[in-house]
């Protein structure tokens, strides 16, 4: 079922809020919003690769057309201006060369096991091709995972798509985060108590497409135990 | 100029490249800042450079998570070995005030056992200080931040702190639940470095969340607020988006100034008659080493080969538990609860040293990252346990990692946009370290069970980054001496994180705070015999307690 806004607070907005925010903070989000960057780093041919891509890390069907969080343009313009986040792993190539080279590897893993491109592919078939780089375990395109580990190829590209998704206000609204709170803040801290403004939870079931194989949650890269998470800090 | 509330009411003081400064400190953070306000303020001639911006927290920052990612050190850095650290974010900021401006703000003291590890269990280092010749300078920054805590801290040398404890968020709920119904002390509301009421210019804290994206109240302490603008009415100059690519030796093995980089990329030389590097765990190494120079060929100051080397991060695995009622960790400080029931060795358990528990609070985008990894989520899961996210509440451990010489900072071929080669880190966990983790990860997801949770898992992951330039008695195994001076060269100084031999289970700020304002005491006792002798005074100055920023004093504080 295709929602304006899934997740369990139907109605909450926060842009609604946007005039308790503070200006800078007011024009970074609605820039985000409104302005959707270009595809300038992609070829066609990886833009349509990547599209298809995205739309298995964080799938969208649930939303509505007109609700549909851009995940690709975001991705783009990182790779675009070429900004980092402080770090590449010593067996890594810089993210522009690993994206061009997980691109091809994909491709390659579709023909080898399909005989046909990943965007010709079913959308069951894209997914299982997919989990197989989450589990560390890839059938073929050997000789560029040498050069690029899987799983860190895997962590980039879910990183990435989860930064584009997760920054979207549109993406708070589905999962109750209350957003910007500068200069007002916060009054109700305990017991997960709503602001006057924000809205309580109202849960139901949903089923992912019976397609799909990524509602289930199996460790990353296959092992148990994995070591070394990704960036952004906590503590 | 600096926010929405506090301004900076004086002009600041301009050095000429050819005026000759009394000290030039490359890094104005925890370290550097403080060092900055101590030294302006006793009448030196001095400026702080900064590879990153002067911020004007009003303009420049914005209450959102991914807006956020100019605070921190983005510049090319490569990471490796068994267990490779992530940088950038995690630990590494850029711009005046350093990590100050993004960390969470918790700033428990070190333990009287954390000087003297090697002689306790055997491992590590010994500091050439003790905790007692820091436990005044702990004092004075408690109060200049200032910080709110209990009255009462029992962990460590028992002690109170000066503003009242901040009200529990659920995450705090959490852990205070947890640790009450397994027996473990836990201390509630601090201490953080952040307001729990006004002081002078700068507000209360309003509860949003938004720590380490960098605090527009100005509730939260960086040295941004707390000591810059003292040290810039004091008559200190801070020169931003200077990049410092080289310290110069002149004769007789002293240094006469620095080189660095403008924001349009032109070349400067700056006189200065003593050099402190303040630029923390990564780059004050890469510093050190990309000044090597005749004499120096394996790095300035590195006759000891230590340069680089015992570099430390925390453990800082980060377990999550899922709870039926709601808790929405995102209001509150990250940071307000913590237990150090676990710090000090237990000779009942297979390892040395300890950890301690604390809440930490991610945000949604931080949130998904570590569902990532810690149930291996993607696509519709993905989704699904984002829809959850207000059912979370996260803990971080902070667990010591041993010193080792392996584990350091080298030059690598590769170079940023200024040429300048950059650092290469190389990190792997070794035998006590995996059995502490191993023990802490069970020891807090047990914690989190307790608190009432349905599904417990974890991240592994590291916070903080020290050492790599450590201090020490013997010349041969250290870089500095006891008041961070190089062993090597009369006239140049660490001042930062960097110079910790072993770092607890307590979060390094305060301590890198305290440990400036005594290198302060120092450099000021020995007045101009510094610019003009080598001789080594290895005297303990006394405590300046007319140094602190205005508003420090005056105000009431817990009796123990």
């Amino acid at each position: 079922m295709k929602r304006q806004q899934p997740g369990y607070y139907p109605g909450f907005r926060t842009l609604d809020q946007q005039k308790f925010w503070d200006a800078k903070t007011r024009q970074v989000i609605l820039d985000r919003v409104h302005d959707v960057p270009p595809i300038r780093f992609f070829s066609a041919d990886e833009q349509a690769l990547m599209e298809a891509i995205c739309r298995h890390i964080v799938p969208q069907d649930d939303r509505d057309a007109a609700h549909t969080i851009p995940i690709l343009p975001q991705i783009d313009k990182r790779l675009y201006d070429d900004t980092h986040d402080g770090y590449r792993f010593e067996d890594m190539p810089p993210d522009r060369e690993a994206y061009r080279l997980g691109l091809q590897a994909i491709e390659q893993i579709a023909r080898h096991l399909h005989g046909k491109a990943f965007t010709a592919l079913s959308g069951r078939e894209q997914d299982e091709l997919l989990e197989s780089l989450h589990d560390g375990d890839p059938s073929a395109a050997q000789d560029i995972w040498k050069q690029l580990p899987v799983e860190r190829f895997w962590m980039l590209l879910v990183q990435d798509c989860v930064d584009a998704y997760y920054s979207h206000p549109w993406a708070w609204d589905e999962i109750g985060f209350g957003g910007p709170s500068y200069p007002r803040g916060y009054m109700r801290l305990e017991r997960g108590e709503a602001e006057p403004w924000e809205s309580e939870e109202k849960r139901y079931d949903w089923q992912a497409p019976g397609e799909s194989v990524s509602d289930k949650f199996t460790p990353l890269g296959g092992k148990e135990e994995h070591r070394g998470g990704p960036q952004g800090g906590t503590h | 100029m600096l926010g929405a509330m506090q301004t900076l009411r004086t002009p600041m003081r301009r050095y000429a490249e050819n005026e000759e400064l009394d000290y030039a400190i490359v890094g104005v953070g925890a370290g550097g800042g403080v060092l900055l306000q101590r030294l302006a303020r006793a009448g030196f001639r001095v400026a702080g450079f900064d590879a990153g911006p002067f911020w004007d927290t009003e303009r420049d920052w914005v209450s959102d998570e991914k807006g956020a990612h100019n605070l921190y050190w983005n510049d090319k850095r490569i990471t490796g070995g068994g267990d490779p650290l992530a940088l950038g974010a995690n630990n590494s900021g850029k711009g005046v005030g350093g990590s100050t401006v993004h960390w969470a703000s918790f700033v428990p003291r070190f333990h009287p056992s954390d000087f003297r590890v090697y002689s306790q269990d055997g491992v590590g280092a010994d500091w050439p200080i003790s905790y007692w010749d820091l436990k005044p300078y702990y004092e004075l920054i408690e109060r200049e931040l200032p910080v709110a805590g209990p009255s009462y801290y029992p962990w460590g040398d028992p002690h109170g702190y000066p503003y009242g404890p901040h009200p529990m968020g659920g995450v705090g709920d959490a852990l205070i639940q947890g640790c009450t119904k397994l027996g473990i002390g836990v201390s509630a509301g601090g201490p953080v470095a952040i307001l729990s009421g006004s002081r002078a210019d700068r507000p209360h804290c309003i509860y949003r969340g938004f720590c380490i994206q960098g605090c527009k109240v100005g509730a939260k302490a960086s040295t941004l607020i707390t000591h810059v603008p003292d040290a810039i009415a004091s008559g200190a100059e801070v020169r931003a988006n200077c990049m410092v690519s080289r310290i110069h030796l002149g004769g007789n093995r002293r240094v006469t100034g620095i080189s660095y980089f403008d924001q349009e990329g032109r070349e400067h030389f700056q006189k200065a008659k003593a050099v402190v590097v303040s630029g923390y765990a990564i780059e004050t190494p890469r510093l050190l080493l990309n000044s090597a120079c005749a004499g120096f060929e394996n790095g300035l100051a590195n006759s000891s080969d230590c340069v680089g080397r015992y570099l430390m991060a925390q453990a800082g695995n980060v377990v999550l538990g899922r709870f039926e009622e709601l808790v929405r960790m995102y209001k509150a400080p990250p940071a307000h609860a913590l237990t150090e029931e676990f710090y000090e060795t237990d000779p009942k358990r297979d390892f040395a040293r300890g950890f301690a528990i604390q809440t930490v609070g991610p945000l949604p985008i931080a949130f998904a990252k570590q569902m990532m990894t810690a149930k291996g989520a993607w696509g519709w899961g993905l989704r699904r346990i984002m829809m959850d996210y207000n059912h979370w509440a996260t803990f971080g451990l902070l667990g010591e990692i041993l010193p080792n010489q392996d584990n350091r900072v080298q030059i690598s071929e590769e170079k940023d946009q200024w040429g300048i080669p950059v650092a290469k880190v190389t990190f792997d966990l070794y035998d006590n370290d995996k059995k502490l983790i191993e023990f802490a990860k069970k020891k807090t997801m047990d914690v989190m069970w307790a608190a009432g949770a349905q599904e417990v898992v974890q991240e592994a992951r590291y916070a903080h980054l020290v050492g790599a330039c450590r201090m020490g008695a013997d010349p041969e195994t250290s870089v500095i001496d006891g008041f961070g001076r190089t062993h090597d060269i009369a006239n140049l100084f660490v001042c930062d994180g960097s110079v910790m031999p072993t770092q607890g289970s307590a979060n390094p700020g305060l301590t890198i705070m305290a440990i400036a304002a005594r290198t302060a005491d120092y450099l000021i006792a020995q007045g101009s015999s510094i610019f003009e002798s080598d001789r080594r005074v290895m005297e303990a100055p006394g405590v300046r307690r007319d140094l602190s920023p205005p508003d420090t004093w005056g105000h009431g504080m817990p009796t123990l």
